[in-house]
């Protein structure tokens, strides 16, 4: 079995998210033994039948447990594979609570009420998706049963959607019209939704790619901290990707350094070698290592520069002020950098373009701008390798933007 | 006829949370019950129905004993009507049998050390608790639908007494709000008039429920107040 | 990678990056098998040579077995020990009669001492999110104000891996390394490193504990699993919740109280 993939599921509050999510455990059959006993026996005591809206009142108390304004995984499987569903909530006040919930996917299903239409949430959230890189997406268009299936107001929004998302550079993968609430389309074929002949919100997913293994690129490890460990001077970090082995010759940058890798460390371990996602460390003779600094393969490195183009949201009602001192993450580095030019300043619903050299982007808006920092940054762009290629700026002690590097 | 569905512990912010649209009706709101040492049922009811802060009445039988008090129905609101029909109210038509069963049960429960025993001596509970809540409903409804009444009031307690000791279980307390709220959509087109009305609410404590400090009122009517206390609500229903 | 693997490279990152943002941090060990295996994924992140201490809140009421485990495995881990216990509140008798008072003054004071005394910047804790409802609601980095109150309504993003850094000098930072990590992956965990558990958590005469706390105030569950593999099976198959030793006995207190005064009971 594939390992899991995990996908988000936004849009407008009241679009059907809980009811879809409440569809696809229930028709997979994933809810826990132990829960789906309870309601039958309440249901029963009450004198009536279980019905699904019970399910979804479960399923509804089960996130809210933890998760009233914050994200949420819950699991389901196919016979493909297992997935997880990173359920975040449609509130605006949230807006970054979701983009939290959001960065972690690797698809996403975005979803329209058919009788509501497009809604100021449906747009921003798919433009978010897109800032955040995720383009394997379904488009769950919801609510059949309540515009009668109607196929006339289906290619209707359908018309007004593509046109956004057309606007903002999206193809989505799949456009499939369901009823959550009755199960048309989600799981199993509908036979009411009688102009449709694609896959359903299960088969759709099951087509979708987990992203690249990283361990099948080059060696990227940036280093998080340096320990001294009986006289050992350890580079400790995460293999972002790549392998590395001992005796490997790699480059430190920014410096630029050759060095060769002595040994790898892995506590309690007699490792020789080390990949992608592990929490390891390494020793070089003759080198000093610090935190910041990223280990790359020679043959592909990493960009290192003081300026470069990116895509920014804002999300802090602490005003983004062009110029003004701010700290830049990415990775393990932390520099200090200003905004030297916002070329566009942006409303991510209606995606007004609201400036172009702009002095400012306000909380939820969007920018497309030139950024320095004070000292050379290793980056990459994010389609290359995600983890250089994404950052945070830090303002006043809080994370209030997140980017995507576009040279 | 005038029809007032009382249920009590209905929790207001639930009302809100699990958007029961046909509890909430055109018009609701908190009532205002501060003016109580604490939020006892037997006090709450009957000063409901009286029209006056009964607590020094009822607590004189004893904290214990007064479950068994009944006012004179001239004492009450119900003698304005010609043919009035009140179920298992407390302090009116209580079903002393059945309520005392239940409180015993509690009081087994939480005295029994024994993680098994408890849950045998829960499950009883609440199966008992919904049993008389369908023989209540019934009534109830046959009461509305059959029109021989120009007032009838049912006194739901399956809130309160799942609530008690499953309240934490949000799942079982959303079916039995919704079951409530079906209710109300039952029975909102065949009277002219709507009230319901809870004595006070309840909130969580852990597993638990412990009654809140505000109640509960709606009317598909309008009324003069917003926050009423619960002596003043009965003016309305004329 | 295994699920495994991923999630205990994914808890070190947490630890490095926690240490290297704050320095003068601390970690929270009761002995029990989430801060062990806390503890166990320190040692780790550090290659064997932490550097920083371990704070054991001691409340005076704790099993013998706690104390012997604890002494045994800080000597062998060359682990720095700062015990944390409320001299004066255990004089004065405060126990587990009143159970807020108790936990409070034995628990959450003692911890507040010894913080204020280091100054400690930060603290690892072993909480998990799929323990008990507002627990659920936790960041990676959580502030707490110097009154340990908490904003959950207005957390902070957590973006990337990146966390929640810099702070004002009244907060320190609560930082959670395993709240990813369900109570399964926790006993998995420890049986694939071999980490070693007290043994209150085998069964003993057909009853063992789920959950470790303090003696009065936690109460052993049937069971007969009596290593950490059948612990595992039991696990997969069981359906009561972990902490329904513990907090429940305070609100079961507390509800009998309240019912009384209401003339139910």
């Amino acid at each position: 079995m594939d390992k899991k993939l995990k996908f988000v599921i936004t849009g407008h509050v009241d679009h059907g998210k809980s009811t879809l999510i409440g569809r696809l455990l229930f028709d997979t059959n994933s809810l826990p033994d132990g829960a789906m006993e309870e309601i039958r026996k309440t249901a029963e005591m009450l004198g009536r039948k279980t019905e699904f809206a019970h399910i979804l009142d479960h399923l509804e108390e089960e996130r809210e447990k933890g998760i009233t304004i914050d994200t949420a995984q819950t699991f389901f499987k196919t016979k493909k594979r297992e997935y997880v569903i990173i359920d975040a909530p449609g509130h605006k006040e949230f807006l970054k609570n979701m983009i939290t919930g959001a960065s972690q996917a690797e698809a996403a299903i975005l979803m329209v009420d058919l009788n509501e239409g497009i809604m100021e949430q449906t747009k921003r959230h798919a433009y978010i998706l897109t800032l955040l890189g995720i383009k394997q997406l379904i488009v769950a268009m919801n609510k059949m049963d309540l515009i009668n299936y109607s196929q006339e107001r289906f290619e209707q929004v359908k018309k007004e959607l593509l046109a956004f998302l057309d606007s903002i550079k999206i193809k989505p993968t799949y456009l499939i019209p369901i009823s959550a609430f009755l199960g048309e389309n989600v799981a199993k074929k509908s036979d009411k939704i009688k102009f449709y002949s694609g896959p359903t919100i299960l088969e759709a997913l099951d087509t979708f790619e987990k992203t690249k293994s990283a361990e099948e690129k080059q060696l990227i490890f940036p280093v998080q901290d340096v320990y001294d460990v009986d006289g050992k001077k350890i580079a400790a970090g995460r293999i972002e990707s790549g392998k590395v082995s001992a005796g490997e010759n790699v480059i430190v940058l920014p410096e630029n350094k050759a060095i060769t890798v002595k040994t790898v460390e892995k506590f309690l371990e007699n490792a020789t070698s080390a990949s992608a996602g592990e929490s390891i460390g390494i020793t070089a003779d003759d080198f000093k290592f610090e935190r910041g600094q990223v280990i790359a393969a020679k043959e592909d490195l990493p960009t290192v520069a003081k300026t470069f183009r990116a895509n920014v949201f804002w999300m802090s009602p602490n005003i983004l002020k062009k110029d003004e001192n701010l700290i830049l993450k990415v990775a393990t580095q932390e520099i200090p950098c200003k905004i030297e030019k916002i070329e566009r300043r942006i409303n991510s619903s209606s995606l007004e373009l609201i400036g172009e050299n702009a002095d400012r982007l306000e909380n939820t808006e969007v920018g497309q701008v030139i950024i320095s920092t004070e000292k050379p940054v290793v980056i990459e762009n994010f389609n290359e390798v995600e983890e250089m290629g994404r950052f945070v700026l830090v303002k006043d002690m809080d994370i209030s933007g997140g980017g995507i590097i576009i040279k | 006829m005038i029809v007032v569905f009382a249920i009590d512990a209905l929790e207001y912010n639930l009302v809100e949370e699990f958007r029961c649209e046909n509890l909430k009706q055109k018009f609701s709101g908190k009532t205002d019950i501060s003016e109580f040492s604490q939020p006892r049922t037997m006090v709450l009811w009957s000063s409901f129905i009286t029209g006056k802060n009964k607590e020094k009445d009822v607590l004189a039988d004893g904290n214990r004993e007064m479950w068994g008090k009944k006012w004179d129905i001239k004492e009450t609101f119900f003698s304005n009507f010609k043919n009035p029909f009140v179920i298992d109210l407390p302090g009116f038509s209580y079903d002393t049998k059945v309520h005392g069963e239940s409180r015993r049960l509690l009081k087994e429960f939480f005295e029994t050390e024994d993680d098994e025993k408890k849950e045998k001596i829960r499950q009883q509970y609440n199966r008992n608790a919904f049993e008389h809540h369908k023989k209540v409903k019934d009534e109830f409804l046959n009461a509305v639908k059959g029109g021989k009444h120009d007032f009838v009031l049912g006194y739901f307690s399956i809130a309160d007494v799942i609530g008690h000791l499953n309240f934490g279980n949000r799942t079982m307390m959303k079916m039995i709000y919704r079951e409530l709220d079906d209710i109300a959509k039952d029975i909102k087109s065949k009277c002219e008039k709507l009230f319901i009305t809870s004595d006070h609410g309840m909130s969580a404590i852990g597993q638990f429920g412990d009654h809140s400090n505000y109640g509960f009122w709606s009317a598909n009517f309008e009324v003069k107040f917003k926050n009423p206390r619960i002596t003043e609500m009965a003016k309305c229903l004329k | 990678m295994d699920h495994l693997s991923e999630m205990e490279s994914r808890s070190i990152y947490i630890i490095r990056e926690a240490y290297a943002q704050f320095k003068n941090i601390a970690m929270l060990w009761s002995i029990g098998k989430d801060s062990t295996t806390m503890l166990w994924l320190v040692r780790k992140a550090f290659f064997g040579k932490i550097p920083f201490p371990v704070i054991h809140i001691d409340t005076g009421c704790k099993i013998a077995d706690i104390y012997r485990f604890r002494d045994e495995y800080s000597k062998k881990w060359g682990v720095k020990v700062i015990i944390g216990k409320n001299e004066e509140a255990l004089k004065r008798g405060v126990c587990h009669k009143d159970k807020l008072e108790c936990c409070t003054e034995l628990k959450t004071i003692a911890l507040k001492q010894v913080i204020a005394k280091h100054g400690f910047k930060a603290l690892l804790l072993g909480i998990r999110r799929d323990e008990h409802g507002i627990r659920a609601k936790e960041r990676y980095f959580s502030p707490r104000n110097s009154d340990f109150k908490w904003n959950y309504q207005d957390q902070p993003p957590e973006l990337w891996d990146q966390y929640k850094s810099k702070q004002d000098d009244e907060q320190h930072i609560r930082v959670h390394p395993l709240l990813h990590w369900t109570e399964l992956d926790i006993w998995e965990y420890i049986k694939r490193e071999k980490i070693p558990i007290t043994k209150l958590y085998f069964s003993k005469n057909g009853k063992r504990y789920r959950s470790i706390g303090c003696d009065p105030c936690c109460s052993p569950i049937d069971s007969n699993a009596k290593d950490v593999d059948e612990i595992v099976e039991e696990l997969k198959t069981t359906k009561i919740a972990e902490r329904s030793g513990r907090a429940q006995d305070k609100e079961k207190a507390y509800m009998m109280q309240k019912l009384r005064s209401l003339g139910y009971m």
